[in-house]
């Protein structure tokens, strides 16, 4: 190694008598080895570098693939969100549209509920009665008149309570409902006998035995 | 190693080394370019053709139509998603179907079949929809199966995985309460633009901006995350509350109707309004439009008569004449005068009784009793027609309600320089001028409600998405007469209630209820008056406390053409308002006044 620092120096002297390019040259190689043994520890840094770019590489390579993972999932998801939002938004309409006036009047004249228009009222803290009261009276005028006088095109279909197979016979509404939300929507005709105008409500109401 | 051998080695391995390098660039370089002209000009446009449908995706996403909403929240038009199935009739051919039992072939005939049993057509209809399109365009790549289908039809198309079937989204409005309040609400076309009632009076508050977004999607057509940019945002419309009380307008539309059918009625209407705010809580119709199946009444029906149309309002209006010269403390309710059958005033002018009568001495009680014009006469000349005409002004008389609802009717009241005499004393008893059923019906709020005047409120506002409710409607009242003669006005309306020839059929048992009737003869269109008649009632109640007021009118009822018609129907509407918002009756007893000196 002596040597070789030694024999650096010569070409410098030759370079002193003789200025020959290649001369020059052999001059900036031999400070090479200097370097080199300086940068042999840099390996290190290379390879830390390297392993670096590596594992960035690689959680990149690692993290798409989550995300497209990812993506198939949401992608999954919000197909079940949009199919459970349309699900959702059909229930309410028909909610809605069996909560209208038209469908309850009907439902409550069909079980023989009639309206009184001699309202009434007991005061709790004496007893006192304020109004006039009267029975109600038990004639079809007294029922606010005909059926369907003001039309619901959308409760075309629909079936009074007292046209419902009984509970239980077919299962509860909530279950038969599952399927696309179509079993109540089609009245099950083999139950659906025609029963007589008075009895007793299907859905397990007690019925009065007084009047 | 010897010296100069490793620096000439070393120094021809570089060169070599240099060289190397610039090769394989070179040759890295030119296959890059290869590919690049290979890329951008050779496959540009079939490259580009498939990348069009696969790099980004624009979908337009709907804004919802905003909600019309009762005074409790109930839904009276709201905003569904409803679906177009169209098919392609160029492609519409055989396929193959996956199913459990191996791969089948389905026919187009099967294939109309399966639709057709889930739209409710016939396969034939759908083979003839196919065979029109290609008939009109053997290209043709677009026809319409069915439209507006709901989510049920919808899904069960899609199951049928039939290729030439697609879908289109169309957001449409759906009425849950069909003809209930339809009359107020309107409608809008089947493209989804308003055509009558709120829907068009507060389109600017329902209507709603569609947005546009894209997204990148992948080679399976699943979107990659991140890609969405929102081109323009969606905008959904803000819902109006109203202030209709959804079961109660049912009713008074039930009654209507029943009765505007017993008696023979063109058509009839209903307002029941809240005295101490001047909302409406029901405004019916008869007939009325079910704006779900809109083409099922006749176009002249599809409004609401109570707010476009005005009508001479006949003896109801004798209200405000009474309100008027007890204000201005020309008579009180001792004031007597004489009613003869026939009454010729010094400045011109015929007025009759509807029968005949002897002169007959009546208080103002009296006069409102027996209905009587010539006593009418005699107590409204007591003022000027400029009084006159300034408190018909300040009642509303002559000018469109606060209801803000499309086309109103103002009414007609001729400025008073140009009564004649006739005139002049014709709109003491409600003739020569015309209202409308709410300006009648504001008439007794303001007696109600102490002299003070509410304006008519229809909409309570515009609730935007955030909740705020904007554009609220004023409800600041002004007086019109003093409190004293407001309560004057009300115990005469109390007596009217008591001893009309229509008691029976308008008595509420246990309540105090003032009322009036009216019988006017209705324009024949023609300039003069047609043979029929338009019989009215309007009162309030509890009189003692007034809660709320009904005004019924029922044009020409051939059947039963006196006030009798509409009575029954004040009584049954008026009892459900009392009893649905708990009017109790206080048990206080009722005035008596004299009705005669």
């Amino acid at each position: 190694m002596s040597q070789n620092l030694a024999r650096a120096f010569q070409p410098e002297e030759h370079d002193l008598w003789s200025p020959v390019a290649p001369a020059e040259r052999r001059h900036i190689e031999a400070v090479l080895p200097r370097d080199q043994r300086k940068a042999r520890p840099r390996i290190i840094y290379a390879l830390t570098a390297s392993a670096g770019m590596a594992a960035i590489v690689i959680a990149q390579l690692l993290l798409s693939v989550g995300i497209s993972q990812g993506a198939y999932e949401i992608s999954t998801l919000q197909a079940s969100q949009v199919e459970l939002g349309r699900t959702a938004e059909s229930l309410s309409e028909d909610l809605v549209k069996v909560s209208s006036p038209q469908n309850l009047a009907a439902n409550a004249a069909a079980l023989g509920m009639v309206s009184n228009s001699n309202p009434a009222y007991l005061r709790l803290s004496d007893g006192a009665v304020l109004g006039a009261p009267g029975a109600a009276a038990g004639t079809p005028e007294a029922r606010s008149g005909a059926a369907g006088l003001v039309p619901n095109a959308l409760l075309a279909g629909v079936p009074l309570v007292t046209d419902l197979p009984p509970a239980g016979a077919q299962g509860t509404g909530i279950s038969g409902k599952g399927a696309n939300g179509r079993a109540a929507d089609a009245p099950a005709t083999p139950a659906a006998a025609p029963a007589p105008a008075p009895a007793a409500p299907p859905s397990g109401l007690p019925s009065p035995t007084t009047h | 190693m010897p010296p100069i051998n490793t620096a000439t080695g070393s120094a021809t391995s570089a060169r070599r080394r240099v060289f190397a390098t610039v090769v394989v660039l070179f040759l890295v370089v030119t296959v890059f370019v290869i590919k690049l002209v290979d890329i951008q000009v050779v496959r540009a446009d079939t490259l580009s053709a498939d990348s069009l449908g696969n790099r980004s995706v624009e979908q337009t996403v709907y804004g919802a139509r905003g909600d019309i909403l009762g005074s409790n929240g109930d839904v009276l038009a709201g905003t569904v998603m409803r679906y177009d199935i169209t098919i392609s009739p160029r492609n519409a051919g055989e396929f193959t179907r996956t199913t459990d039992a191996g791969t089948v072939k389905v026919t187009v005939a099967q294939a109309a079949a399966e639709i057709g049993a889930v739209t409710g057509q016939t396969g034939d209809e759908i083979l003839a929809i196919i065979a029109s399109a290609l008939a009109g365009n053997a290209k043709s790549d677009f026809a319409y199966v069915a439209k507006k289908v709901n989510v049920d039809v919808f899904r069960a198309v899609g199951e049928l995985n039939i290729p030439w079937i697609y879908f289109k989204k169309n957001p449409s409005r759906v009425y849950p309460n069909g003809a209930v309040a339809g009359n107020i609400v309107g409608f809008v076309s089947g493209a989804g633009e308003p055509q009558a009632g709120l829907e068009i009076g507060q389109d600017s508050c329902l209507a709603s901006t569609d947005g546009v977004e894209t997204y990148e999607k992948g080679a399976d057509g699943v979107r990659i995350p991140g890609s969405t940019v929102t081109a323009s945002q969606v905008v959904d419309g803000g819902d109006v509350i109203t202030t209709i009380d959804t079961d109660l307008q049912w009713y008074a539309q039930q009654v209507l109707a029943d009765q505007a059918q017993a008696t023979g009625a063109a058509w009839g209407t209903v307002v029941v309004q809240e005295v101490k705010t001047g909302n409406l809580v029901a405004v019916a119709d008869y007939p009325s439009v079910d704006p779900n199946y809109v083409s099922g009444t006749e176009p002249a029906d599809r409004g609401s008569r109570a707010f476009t149309d005005s009508f001479e309002p006949g003896s109801t209006f004798k209200s405000l004449t009474a309100a008027s010269v007890l204000d201005s403390g020309k008579a009180s309710l001792k004031t007597g005068v004489i009613a003869p059958f026939r009454y010729l005033p010094e400045r011109g002018g015929n007025i009759n009784d509807s029968h005949g009568h002897d002169d007959e001495k009546l208080t103002m009680t009296g006069v409102l009793i027996e209905s009587s014009n010539t006593g009418m006469a005699k107590f409204g000349e007591m003022l000027s027609d400029k009084q006159r005409y300034d408190y018909m002004k300040k009642f509303g008389v002559g000018t469109v309600t606060e209801a803000g609802f499309p086309r109103e009717d103002s009414g007609i009241l001729h400025p008073y320089q140009k009564w004649d005499p006739q005139t002049a004393y014709a709109t003491m008893f409600g003739q020569g001028l015309t209202t409308t059923a709410l300006q009648v019906s504001s008439l007794y709020q303001t007696i109600a409600n102490d002299g003070v005047r509410q304006p008519v409120r229809l909409v309570e506002g515009c609730r935007q998405a955030d909740g705020t409710v904007q554009h609220k409607t004023p409800s600041t009242g002004s007086r019109v007469i003093s409190a004293d003669a407001a309560h004057d006005t009300s115990d005469i309306l109390e007596m009217v209630y008591k001893n009309s020839w229509v008691a029976k059929k308008w008595e509420i048992p246990g309540y105090r209820v003032a009322a009036k009737t009216g019988t006017a003869q209705m324009p024949n269109g023609k300039g003069g008056y047609s043979r029929g008649y338009l019989v009215s009632v309007s009162g309030f109640a509890p009189a003692d406390d007034p809660k709320y007021v009904v005004s019924v009118s029922l044009a020409d009822p051939v059947k039963m053409n006196t006030s009798a018609a509409p009575a029954p129907v004040f009584q049954k509407v008026m009892s459900q308002a009392l009893k649905k918002y708990r009017a109790v009756p206080s048990g206080t007893p009722a005035p008596d006044l004299p009705a005669n000196w």
